[in-house]
Order: C-alpha cells, then sequence, then structure tokens
C-alpha cells in the first residue's frame, strides 16, 4: 500500500506536465479501498470492495441510518460516489438533479444542480429516462444529460465548469450513460437504438469540455477509427476495409444504431478502454439484409477495445451478427485475469444479454468461453469457437421465421439474460456475482419506415417468465447468480419473483450484495447464496449498492426508485403462457409491491 | 394523467346500458358493442339524437375473439404504445393504463391526446403522434381495444379475429391469425 502510493505521488509530479492527472488521481482514488469514486467500483469493472468492517458474522447488526428523498419519481439507476471529502454525490433521473450530501449530517444538502432541459426530451428516452451516474476527477464531477448535454460541475460547489452538446434530441439521440474518465478525457455515448440514431462514442477534455475524437459504431473505417491492416478480429487483422458499411444494405449504416449506452471500462496497463454497442437500428432483421440474405451489421452489438487516447480500434468483436431479437451487446465488460488451462490470461468476462458467458482476451479478443448462464437460453444452441460466431437455431430465429410472423417461446426476451445491472467480480473467489432476468418472448418483424426522432423498431414483442427448471421457485422473473467466468458454469443460484435489475456488490466481509425490484437490499453468504440479511426500501431497486469507509466506519448507500425497462415491462405482470390466450393467470405485478420514488438510503453496522 | 378528468361514468355507459335492455338477454354471445346502439338510434328515434352523438370505438367480442379493426388496434398499440404504456393496455412505471384512459376519456380527448401530445407535468410528457400515419389512421381501432380490454373484458395477449368477419380485413400489414 505505501508501496503505491508513493508510486502514486511520483506519478503525480510526473504527469503534471503532461496534463494527464485525471486519470492519475482516478486510479490513486481507486487505489484506496475507503472510496468508492466511480460507478463500478474500479476501472476494471469489478465492484468489489476489500473493506470487511460489515461481515458474515455481523451483517445482522446492519442498519439504515437515513434516508434522503430525491424529489424525483422516475428510475433511480446508478450510485452515489465517494471520493473522501466526507460527501457523497447523487443524481437523478430526468431532470438530472446532482446532490452533494453531508455524510456527517445525515444528507443535509451541501449543493444541488438542476439543468434546464427541454422536456421533448422524454418521450424520446425510450424505457424511462434514466440516467447511471457521475464521473469524478480530480475535483470535477461529470454527468451526461438527458438532452446530449455533458457538463463538469465543481464537486466543492457545483457550479457549472463546463458543458459540451454530444447529439440532438429531436433526432432521438439521448444520453443514459454514466461517463468515465480515463487520462484528461470524459470518455462518452450516446443512446437511442430504437430510434435509429447511429451509435458513437466521444472523447472529450475533461478541463475544457473540448472535443478530442469520436468513433462511430458504423460507417465507413475512419470514422468508426478502424485500420483494417492493424485493427485485429478474433485476434487477426480484419483485411477488409469498411465492414461498417459493406454488411448493410445500401445507406442503412446511417441508421445502424449501435449506441454505447452501457458501461465503459479501462485497463491502465494496456491502455485500453472496452465497451459494447447496442442493437443494430430496426428490430426487423429483413430490413436489415443484403439481397435477401442475413448480412453482418457491423460493428452493432460488439465488443470495442479502443485507445483513449485517439480512439483507435486495437481489436472488435461482434457477439452477435445479425441481431434478430433486440440482443443489444452494451453489458459491462469485467477486466479479470485467470488463469485458463495452466496458462495466465488477461480475461475480458461479460454476463451478457444473450444469455451466453463470454470470456474473451483482452489484449488480442480473441473468444475464450461461451457458454450459457440462463439456461433456457434457445436462440442459438452454443457458439463456433473458432469462428466466434453462435450457431442460430432456425426455430427461434425470427429472420428465418419471417416478417409478420409471430415466433415465440425465444429465451431470453430482448431485455436480455441481463440488461445494464453491472455484474460484480470477486477476486477471492474467481467467481463473477450478477442479476439476471429469467423471461423469454414471442417476437413479431413488421416493415417499419425510418422517420427522424420517431420510433425505429420494427417488431412486437410480448413477454413470459421463463420455464421453470428442476428444483426453481415456481414463476420467477430473475435470479442473482455466482458464475465461474473461466468453467462456464453456475456455482450457485438464487431465484427471485422479479427480474435482478439492481448491480452486484461483492466485498470481503465475504458477503455479496444485490437490489430487488420489490425494494429489498439483500445481503447473501458469497459462498453458498445463502440470505442473511435484508431491508425493504421505499421503491423498487434498479440502482446499485456502493460501499466505502469514512472516519473508521465502513457504509452502504444505495437508490431506490423503480423504473426502467424493468417498470415498464413488468409493472402489470406477465402473462403465463401456459393458460393461451386471453391468459388469467398472470404471473406477479410488479404493481402489487412497489410505487415510483427516488430515495437514497445509507446503511452502517449499529454502535 | 388523470388529473383533469373527474372520475364519472362517461356518456357510452348510459348509452350501452340503454342497449342492453332494449336488447335485453337476447344478445348471444356477442358481448356489447356500441355498433347496435348506434344503428338504432340513428335509424329510428330523431329524438335522442342530441344525446347520441356517433359511438366512437364500437367493437366485438365473440367467444374471446374480436372484429378485424379491434385486432387492428392490438396490433398498432403493441407496436407503437406498448414501449412506455406496458403490455395489453395495462399502463406501467412510467405511463399510464390506456385502459383506464379510454374509460374515462372521451375518443375527442383520446384523439387530441394522441395526435397533439400533452405535457402533465414536469418530468411527464406524452409525445405528439400526429406526424405518424400508422397510428394516426388506428386511434379509433386503438380506442376500440381499450374499450374491449375495459368494459370488453377482452383478455390479455393477442385476441383472435372471428372467422366470419375475417374477410373485411384488408389490412395491409396485419398478419394472419395463425400466430399463436
Amino acid at each position: 500500500m505505501l508501496r503505491e502510493l508513493s508510486y502514486a505521488l511520483a506519478a503525480v509530479g510526473l504527469l503534471a506536465a503532461t496534463a494527464s492527472h485525471a486519470n492519475q488521481n482516478q486510479l490513486e482514488l481507486q487505489q484506496n479501498p475507503e472510496l468508492w469514486p466511480v460507478q463500478l467500483g474500479n476501472y476494471q469493472g469489478n465492484r468489489h470492495s476489500t473493506l470487511d468492517q460489515i461481515n458474515r458474522d455481523n451483517i445482522g447488526d446492519l442498519r439504515a441510518l437515513w434516508q434522503f428523498s430525491t424529489g424525483v419519481l422516475r428510475g433511480h439507476e446508478g450510485g452515489p460516489l465517494y471520493v473522501g471529502d466526507g460527501r457523497l454525490y447523487i443524481h437523478t433521473p430526468f431532470p438530472n438533479k446532482v446532490f452533494a450530501l453531508d455524510l456527517e449530517e445525515q444528507g443535509r444538502i451541501v449543493w444541488t444542480y438542476e439543468p434546464d432541459q427541454d422536456s421533448r426530451v422524454i418521450p424520446v428516452m425510450c424505457c424511462d429516462t434514466v440516467n447511471r451516474g457521475l464521473a469524478y476527477a480530480d475535483g470535477r464531477l461529470f454527468l451526461n444529460q438527458a438532452d446530449n448535454t455533458v457538463i463538469s460541475l465543481d464537486a466543492e460547489t457545483g457550479e457549472l465548469l463546463w458543458e459540451a452538446q454530444n447529439g440532438d434530441h429531436t433526432r432521438g439521440e439521448t444520453m443514459t450513460m454514466s461517463p468515465l474518465v480515463v487520462h484528461d478525457k470524459v470518455i462518452v455515448g450516446n443512446s437511442g437504438g430504437e430510434f435509429g440514431v447511429r451509435g458513437h462514442i466521444t472523447a472529450y477534455n475533461a478541463e475544457t469540455g473540448e472535443m478530442e475524437w469520436r468513433g462511430y459504431s458504423n460507417g465507413p473505417d475512419d470514422e468508426v477509427l478502424i485500420d483494417p491492416e492493424t485493427t485485429l478480429m478474433m485476434g487477426e487483422p480484419i483485411g477488409e476495409a469498411d465492414l461498417g458499411v459493406s454488411t448493410w444494405p445500401e445507406g442503412e449504416w446511417e441508421r445502424g444504431g449501435g449506441a454505447p449506452w452501457g458501461w465503459v471500462t479501462y485497463d491502465p496497463e494496456l491502455d485500453l478502454i472496452y465497451y459494447g454497442t447496442g442493437n443494430p437500428g430496426t428490430w426487423n432483421p429483413a430490413q436489415r439484409t443484403i439481397d435477401g440474405e442475413p448480412a453482418d451489421n457491423k460493428w452493432s452489438i460488439s465488443v470495442f477495445a479502443r485507445d483513449p487516447n485517439t480512439g483507435q480500434v486495437k481489436w472488435v468483436y461482434q457477439k452477435v451478427p445479425f441481431d434478430e431479437w433486440d440482443y443489444d451487446g452494451v453489458n459491462e465488460n469485467q477486466l479479470i485475469d485467470v488463469e485458463i488451462n495452466g496458462e495466465q490470461r488477461k480475461g475480458l468476462a461479460i454476463i451478457d444479454r444473450t444469455g451466453f458467458g463470454f470470456l474473451l482476451d483482452r489484449e488480442t479478443g480473441e473468444l475464450l468461453v461461451a457458454e450459457k448462464f440462463a439456461p433456457e437460453t434457445n436462440w442459438a444452441s452454443h457458439y463456433d469457437m473458432e469462428t466466434g460466431r453462435p450457431v442460430v437455431t432456425d426455430e427461434y430465429s425470427t429472420f428465418t421465421q419471417g416478417v409478420n410472423v409471430n415466433t415465440t417461446d425465444i429465451c431470453p426476451t430482448a431485455m436480455g439474460a441481463k440488461n445494464m445491472q453491472p455484474s460484480s467480480y470477486s477476486p477471492e473467489t474467481g467467481l463473477i456475482y450478477a442479476g439476471i432476468n429469467r423471461i423469454c418472448m414471442n417476437y413479431e418483424p413488421f416493415e417499419t419506415e425510418y422517420v427522424a426522432g420517431q420510433p425505429y423498431v420494427g417488431a412486437t414483442l410480448t413477454m413470459m417468465p421463463a420455464p421453470v427448471q428442476d428444483g426453481e421457485m415456481e414463476g420467477r422473473m430473475g435470479s442473482f447468480i455466482a458464475w465461474d467466468p473461466v468453467a462456464g458454469e453456475t456455482v450457485w443460484q438464487v431465484d427471485e419473483r422479479f427480474a435482478v435489475w439492481s448491480g452486484a456488490l461483492t466485498t470481503a466481509g465475504d458477503l455479496a450484495f444485490y437490489g430487488t425490484l420489490e425494494g429489498y437490499v439483500k445481503a447473501v453468504d458469497i459462498e453458498t447464496g445463502e440470505e442473511l440479511w435484508r431491508f425493504k426500501t421505499p421503491s423498487g431497486i434498479i440502482g446499485n449498492i456502493n460501499t466505502f469507509q469514512h472516519e473508521g466506519k465502513q457504509y452502504l448507500a444505495v437508490l431506490s426508485g423503480v423504473g426502467g425497462w424493468a417498470g415498464i415491462g413488468l409493472a402489470a405482470g406477465l402473462e403465463d403462457p401456459e393458460a393461451g390466450l386471453g391468459a388469467v393467470g398472470v404471473f406477479s405485478a410488479l404493481d402489487d409491491y412497489t410505487e415510483l420514488g427516488g430515495v437514497l438510503t445509507v446503511f452502517a453496522l449499529s454502535d | 394523467m388523470m388529473m383533469s378528468v373527474k372520475p364519472r361514468r362517461p356518456g357510452w355507459f348510459a348509452v350501452l346500458a340503454g342497449t342492453l335492455l332494449l336488447f335485453g338477454g337476447a344478445l348471444p354471445g356477442m358481448l356489447l358493442a356500441a355498433e347496435e346502439t348506434s344503428a338504432e338510434t340513428q335509424g329510428e328515434g330523431k329524438e335522442t339524437q342530441e344525446t347520441q352523438e356517433k359511438q366512437w370505438g364500437e367493437y366485438v367480442i365473440e367467444d374471446g375473439k374480436v372484429d378485424p379493426g379491434t385486432y387492428q388496434g392490438y396490433l398498432t398499440y403493441t407496436r407503437n404504445c406498448l414501449a412506455c404504456h406496458g403490455p395489453d393496455g395495462l399502463g406501467s412505471t412510467f405511463a399510464p393504463s390506456l385502459i383506464r384512459a379510454a374509460e374515462r376519456r372521451s375518443f375527442a380527448d383520446f384523439i387530441g391526446t394522441i395526435a397533439a401530445g400533452r405535457e402533465i407535468q414536469p418530468g411527464r410528457v406524452m409525445p405528439s403522434f400526429g406526424d405518424d400515419p400508422n397510428v394516426m389512421k388506428n386511434v379509433e381501432n386503438i380506442y376500440r381495444y381499450m374499450r374491449a380490454r375495459g368494459e370488453g373484458g377482452l383478455g390479455r395477449g393477442r385476441p383472435k379475429v372471428i372467422e366470419s368477419m375475417k374477410e373485411k380485413k384488408e389490412s395491409d400489414d396485419a398478419p394472419g391469425e395463425t400466430a399463436q
């Protein structure tokens, strides 16, 4: 620890000259186990804390200390940041308020910032007006507003330092993701996959707000920032130029989606950022064919590894070429070091929308493992490990079944077997912990026309709980799992009534935490999944539980406030697929358990 | 969303009640419809005309199956409205139930909101669909479907079309009733 600190201090002096101190500041904060300075806990996205004051033995003494109402309805995603200054920094969904709360005075408001935004942005946010939270570096906070304004605030005073325009909501572009600060750059991605936007990731100067580079998810190589001679795909140079144009029917790449609205992670040693891209424009696959044949629609639903300094793509891996199910590929890429076949590898693990748990080599982008973590997954039988492509099941191929045909019982649903809720990785157990969705769907593509600023969807879908496997809870729509990313196996599983739409947290106290849509925060034994503690917050949880230590006391804090796609899909309950038409038997309705309203709850052990 | 609307029985309810009285228990299997009401009132009683305006959103339900317009309403709803208002008109955490909206609001209000949009309160906005031809030409079908779901007792999910009414359906993009 001491050595790390002196490295950090030396580096600060060194880097002051190269203007890269923001990154250094983040690294330094991340090395202090008492802090939670970035939404996913660290650059690697592990959501793991080495704090152990709250542990398996005393968890029964965990109490809510105070609560704070954000005054905002709608879904509260993301979580609080703690950077060691005695305050919690939190955000809200639209209108995207920011609060600095005094930790020592039970949440007294130190300052509030509320942007002035055009409310016409609300209806173009596909699945609620969510926001996944603030970023911090070097005394500044960063936030992506719904209306595409990227802002920087003085953390001390809440004063606006700069703002930058990243897009146009009248064309269906919005922002929901949490920025990531790397070096002197703020990395942001747009949303709007259901409005035919063209996805892009952009770097702004953290100090001035000036745009430094932008890499698109589709289109010509010089706009995607690909060099086909050097950019790798499955460990080999791509070779062919402009696949982001040639794998689409004429001009369709311009509304080709691939919005990178999920989390960005970063490897400081390799100096690469990692993120995934969303669905390819319309949900009707027939409109994305070339001469009636499936086309890859690159680079939608792909993992990108980019140089944060220039945006150049080091490697890219397309998880789902020619999407037929809206398997948005934005889920977080956890950077984990693993031993596989006796060899140490720098891994990248994904609990993916598709129901597959992937492990890639994060230096080269090679696919190492692809196994189903949601056992009902049926759209593909498996992945061909040579080509890295899924082997699609005809019965569940909405393209093979055709336009205006209702393809039934596809698993998972378009919500994905896991959505944006970020997973956790414990280096002590070597396992990934994730809240997942156990929901299937019927999907019927239809012909749709692109109109700027209007939804560009082209499929109707209905959802139902995934068939129950042996020993599972009847009617469950979610589970919390411990996943072995190398063996590709579930180690244990806890079923939940509703999809588990909250981020996971693990700690050195041998605990795993998650929230439920009914509003419970739960602590389970990291080794067995056995429930050890629960607390009911005022509303359903789609935010993330974060932990930190201040003045010798370990805290836990979470934003509750139901909403998001989970709230839209599950509010009224799902139909029972067995009950047939006009089903009477409806699975549990979220409406029966929770109502809207954002609240921060802060926990610690009772004295 | 319901703030400006008094929770009252809308006009059609009285009409419906009247219809049921007129037809007594002789309505065989056909649950509803203001269709008969309009025919009845417009064809005969001029004296009731001032209180009996055209009834919007007529629907037919027979053994859980529906007329082609109501079916088209289901499709249009599912394609355009479900993403906010939830499956089968039931509402969500994001936007209210349209079944209730159709119960409490006149058709004029319903179509007006869809066409022009509405800012309900800060943070709650209904967008305008006035420029979307697929929605606008099907507004009455959506209303039909919502009334069928509400007072008509139509269940959840994709309904089937009544066999004898199928030939009437010349919908451009409606799929066959073979689904499910």
